[in-house]
């Protein structure tokens, strides 16, 4: 009893000062660490790797036990100082809308590495530390109460990316698809820079709370607004500037699927939610048809798009767009249902999505293509894939009883809310999904055989279970009862919400 | 009352203390060569040797720079004007003294092996460097028009002679060539800008300048006349040296056609000296007339900017490319200047330490780096795709290079963001928008190119499997330093803003 009474206290001094920092270095000095042993050593090198994800996973999981719902402040708040003579400080927290990224983000990561546990056959050790390194960065994307610093992680996230698309990836097109991400990425987000600038700029401060308190001219908010949108309309994508994405996808390895899918594309929609509305009411309010018009197109474009796709990952990079689209229309819908399905469904979409990429990933690993005309019969070979692969597919559809539901039914109340028209358009897109979806399963897992083409024959090995587990109890722990993760978010999502008087 | 000439001078001498080490130990060396490389040593009967001290004299020439830096930092004096206000002291002189002599100790450093290897034998070459030092040292810290000046002729005649210091290559004599005509033309453009100043003042010392100007804007008559002629001049002047847009014909070529130690070196030192020379007399002497000024560096710096990353894109070698590239450079410093704000010359300095490191950076990669070729032949790069398969054969140093692309690129968390943020921060605040805008376009445009050399290095299929021989220990001591520093400032840059808003500070008052 004494030993649990210390351990308890030890976990308190360690949340009060900082149980946030944990999260974010633990991978880091993995990736240091990892630096310094031999690249023979194979085992020992993914064993290093994946303790410290597990590590940061489980020191995530204390955060989320750890943190008071009750208010809408940031909480585990460390401040530093910066730079000398600037209000740029080194300033992290977390809150409501925030925390799910952070497990999402450390959940993935053990995730991509147990993928390429035996598939990565050269440089395994550059693949876990870029993969450790970008974690970091990832969680600190998500805490930071920083504008400049939130850009500063936003971008820097492009380095580990870009090269493991371009090393670890499958195809010549690689570079392309590098090359793509790369430029795209950050032509959206130097104007970001600039309007950051300007703010502070103008405000003397890239504080975060102390933004929240300050009110721009709604021309300025309109210009400044169309800057942060420049950027996040990139990296959500939205439908003009999505090319980069299919392309990315269809290219990267399958960890590195995993993370664009499961996190990168949440950096834009995290991004809206966080600087564009609370921000800048006004050219939020200003912006919403566009908002809208834009979603729904792409969702239905994307939908529609899907249905002609050959690559099986381009199947579900395009379905990423049209769920990310949903995505955006319930963050504008601008009321607490529509922004909590939305994160909601940005969870969902980070589980689903990333496992179908896995499925997809397995289905490579074992047969080395990736076209969708050699596969057929699947279930005879791989009656465990089949299995899990449906479930996949079912929560891609956003059946009942799965996480997507929850967050598209809740996007839909709350647009509807806002705009009937837009509700009808963008429901369509669940009709659409559905069709490509089940399409795409039949494609695969039914139909005739193909001994021709696919003569190896193995299903799903301890590992990959192991690895499509967690998935499924995210997706239905998410879909049964949503109130565990509702009720997190709820104070922090109001108070973004009454604060921009929306 | 016995009062001597020392007497007189007596401050004054203290003062140019490290300068006057400098020369004196400049000289020694330069008998001690001449002696013993003429010197002939019979062997036997058959072989007479006389000894080359390329390595000799350069290692003695890093330690007179260690200890001139180290008077430097012990400078009885921080501030005050000597020599009959020819020369000034102040914080600004004392870290852009600083920055030189560790940009001229590695440039020296980094290239003792390149020497020895493609036999440029003539000890000459330290020399010429240790006196072009001494001479930026001066330049930094003149002020009077005639002693800045005669620095910068200093330096530029130290300059030809050394980017023709391999006669035997017709690139290099070439290179020369092309340098010493644009220069000695851009030396008289300068000298007519100051002898126009000087007509129209009267005066040449840039305190007595700067009181004069210091009204002028009501009194326009002045304006109308040749002063505005004068300023003119001398602008298009350091704008030459300075390889600013319309005026960098000369720098690919030199930078290509010269030997890499010396194309380290004018990319390295002079910028230093010579930007440092420039915010002194525009940014003090001229400032109440910014408006005519300001204008013409944003028209250079919207040019450099763009020629910078429009025209690297096509490069195949990779000395042009590094060219355009610090052409591009120069357009962002000029950003800075452009402001006419303390921010400003901040932002420039604090982006002119960021870039010296990440130049550092790049020669002493390029200058240590060896394709061995079939029968043991050894090749350096000088084609962008030789790079080809550094990263399957040398992975640390394709890592190094990779930071250090990503970092003259500008992606955060690098230092070169730090620098590219701070300039455009203060374009914005002076409402300088075109200029942040065109900046950061630009930028995104350049980073096409930086990264294209990653993809070479990591991406590219490769048939054969390249070999590289190794490093040397001096340069890969560099490479270290300015990889830790590049990887690391992100997370304490405070000193750095502390010293560049000092040296900020300095030049304002």
């Amino acid at each position: 009893m004494p030993l649990l009474c210390l351990f308890k206290k030890l976990i308190k001094l360690m949340i009060n000062s900082s149980l946030i920092l944990f999260v974010a270095f633990t991978p880091l000095v993995g990736a240091i660490i990892l630096f310094f042993i031999p690249n023979e050593k194979i085992r020992l090198i993914r064993s290093i790797a994946f303790t410290t994800s597990l590590i940061t996973f489980l020191f995530s999981l204390l955060l989320w036990l750890e943190f008071d719902y009750s208010t809408a402040k940031f909480q585990f708040v460390n401040n530093v100082n910066w730079l000398p003579f600037s209000n740029i400080n080194f300033y992290i927290g977390v809150d409501g809308i925030s925390i799910f990224f952070i497990i999402l983000t450390t959940f993935l990561i053990p995730v991509c590495i147990l993928v390429g546990w035996s598939t990565v056959k050269n440089y395994l050790k550059q693949y876990l530390i870029a993969f450790l390194v970008l974690e970091t960065l990832m969680i600190f994307v998500f805490c930071t109460l920083d504008l400049l610093l939130f850009y500063l992680f936003f971008e820097s996230v492009l380095i580990p990316m870009f090269l493991i698309i371009g090393i670890w990836g499958s195809r010549e097109r690689k570079i392309r698809a590098a090359y793509q991400f790369f430029l795209y990425t950050l032509f959206g987000s130097v104007f970001m820079l600039l309007a950051i600038l300007f703010i502070y700029f103008q405000t003397g401060t890239t504080d975060l709370q102390i933004l929240y308190t300050t009110e721009f001219t709604v021309q300025r908010q309109i210009i400044l607004w169309l800057a942060f949108f420049a950027s996040f309309a990139v990296k959500v994508p939205m439908v003009p500037v999505h090319i980069w994405l299919p392309e990315a996808h269809v290219e990267a390895p399958t960890a590195g699927s995993v993370i664009l899918a499961g996190i990168l594309l949440k950096l834009g929609s995290y991004g809206f939610l966080r600087f564009s509305i609370p921000i800048f009411p006004e050219a939020t309010l200003y912006f919403t048809p566009l908002i809208y018009t834009m979603s729904v197109i792409a969702i239905i474009y994307t939908s529609l798009t899907t249905l002609s796709q050959i690559d099986l990952k381009k199947i579900i990079a395009y379905s990423s767009v049209a769920h990310m689209n949903f995505v955006t229309i319930g963050l504008f819908s601008l009321n607490i249902q529509g922004i909590e399905g939305s994160l909601l469904l940005m969870l969902s979409h980070g589980l689903v999505s990333s496992a179908l990429f896995l499925c997809v990933g397995a289905l490579y690993d074992r047969h080395k293509t990736r076209l969708i005309q050699y596969y057929g019969g699947c279930v005879q070979t791989m009656p465990l894939f089949s299995l899990f692969f449906l479930i996949f597919t079912l929560g891609n559809l956003s059946l009942p009883g799965t996480s997507s539901f929850v967050g598209e039914f809740l996007i839909l109340v709350g647009s509807f809310q806002s705009n009937t028209m837009i509700t009808t358009l963008a429901a369509t897109g669940m009709v659409l999904g559905a069709a490509y979806s089940l399409w795409l399963y039949n494609r695969v897992i039914f139909g005739p055989f193909k001994p021709n083409f696919i003569n190896r024959f193995s299903d799903l090995n301890r590992r990959e279970v192991m690895m499509f587990l967690p998935f499924i109890i995210g997706i239905f722990w998410i879909g049964i009862y949503p109130e565990i993760f509702l009720r997190v978010m709820h104070i922090s999502v109001s108070a973004l919400i009454q604060h921009g008087n929306y | 009352m016995n009062l001597s000439f020392i007497d007189l001078f007596e401050n004054d001498l203290k003062g140019v203390f490290p300068e006057i080490f400098l020369i004196t130990g400049t000289i020694i060396l330069l008998v001690y060569g001449v002696i013993y490389t003429t010197e002939r040593r019979v062997l036997s009967k058959r072989n007479i040797a006389t000894p080359i001290l390329i390595r000799n004299i350069s290692w003695l020439g890093l330690y007179s720079l260690v200890l001139s830096f180290l008077l430097t930092i012990n400078t009885p004096f921080l501030n005050g004007v000597i020599f009959y206000n020819s020369l000034v002291l102040d914080n600004f002189t004392y870290y852009l003294k600083l920055i030189i002599f560790i940009a001229t100790f590695s440039t020296i450093l980094f290239s003792i092996d390149y020497l020895r290897e493609e036999k440029l034998n003539s000890f000459e070459y330290i020399i010429l460097i240790l006196f072009s030092t001494c001479s930026i040292l001066l330049m930094v810290s003149s002020y009077d028009l005639i002693a800045l000046y005669l620095a910068i002729e200093f330096q530029s005649l130290s300059f030809y002679v050394i980017a023709a210091s391999k006669r035997n290559s017709e690139f290099s004599t070439e290179a020369g060539l092309k340098y010493f005509l644009l220069g000695a033309f851009s030396s008289g453009i300068l000298l007519f800008g100051c002898s126009m100043i000087y007509g129209f003042t009267g005066v040449t010392n840039l305190e007595e300048l700067a009181k004069i100007l210091t009204s002028l804007p009501e009194a326009p008559w002045i304006t109308e006349t040749g002063l505005f002629i004068g300023i003119l001049f001398l602008a298009v002047g350091f704008l030459f040296k300075l390889t600013a847009a319309p005026f960098h014909m000369w720098a690919p070529d030199v930078y290509e056609g010269s030997p890499t130690s010396v194309t380290a070196f004018f990319s390295l030192a002079p910028k230093i000296a010579i930007l440092g020379a420039l915010s002194r007399v525009f940014f003090y002497s001229f400032y109440d007339l910014i408006l005519p000024w300001q204008k013409i560096f944003i028209v250079c710096s919207i040019a450099s900017m763009i020629l910078g990353a429009l025209a690297a894109v096509f490069q195949k070698k990779i000395k042009r490319l590094l060219a355009y590239s610090s052409i591009g450079h120069v357009g962002y410093m000029l950003i800075g200047l452009s402001c006419g704000t303390i921010e400003g010359v901040q932002a420039l300095f604090l982006y002119l330490i960021i870039y010296i490191a990440m130049t550092i950076n790049i020669f002493s990669l390029l200058l240590a780096l060896q394709k061995i070729g079939r029968g043991g032949k050894e090749r350096r790069l000088k084609y962008i795709a030789d790079l080809r398969g550094l990263a399957h054969t040398n992975p640390i140093l394709a890592l190094t290079l990779t930071a250090v692309l990503f970092s003259i690129a500008g992606i955060p968390p690098l230092a070169g963001f730090f620098g590219k943020f701070y300039l455009f921060f203060t374009a914005l605040s002076a409402s300088l928008y075109l200029l942040a805008v065109i900046g950061v376009v630009t930028s995104v445009i350049s980073c096409f190119y930086y990264i294209r050399l990653v993809k070479i290095m990591y991406f590219e299929k490769i048939n054969t499997w390249p070999l590289w021989g190794s490093i040397k220990r001096e340069n890969s001591l560099l490479l270290a330093i300015t990889f830790f520093f590049i990887l690391f400032l992100g997370i304490y840059p405070s000193p750095f803003f502390l010293v560049t808003h000092q040296m900020a500070l300095a030049l304002s008052f």
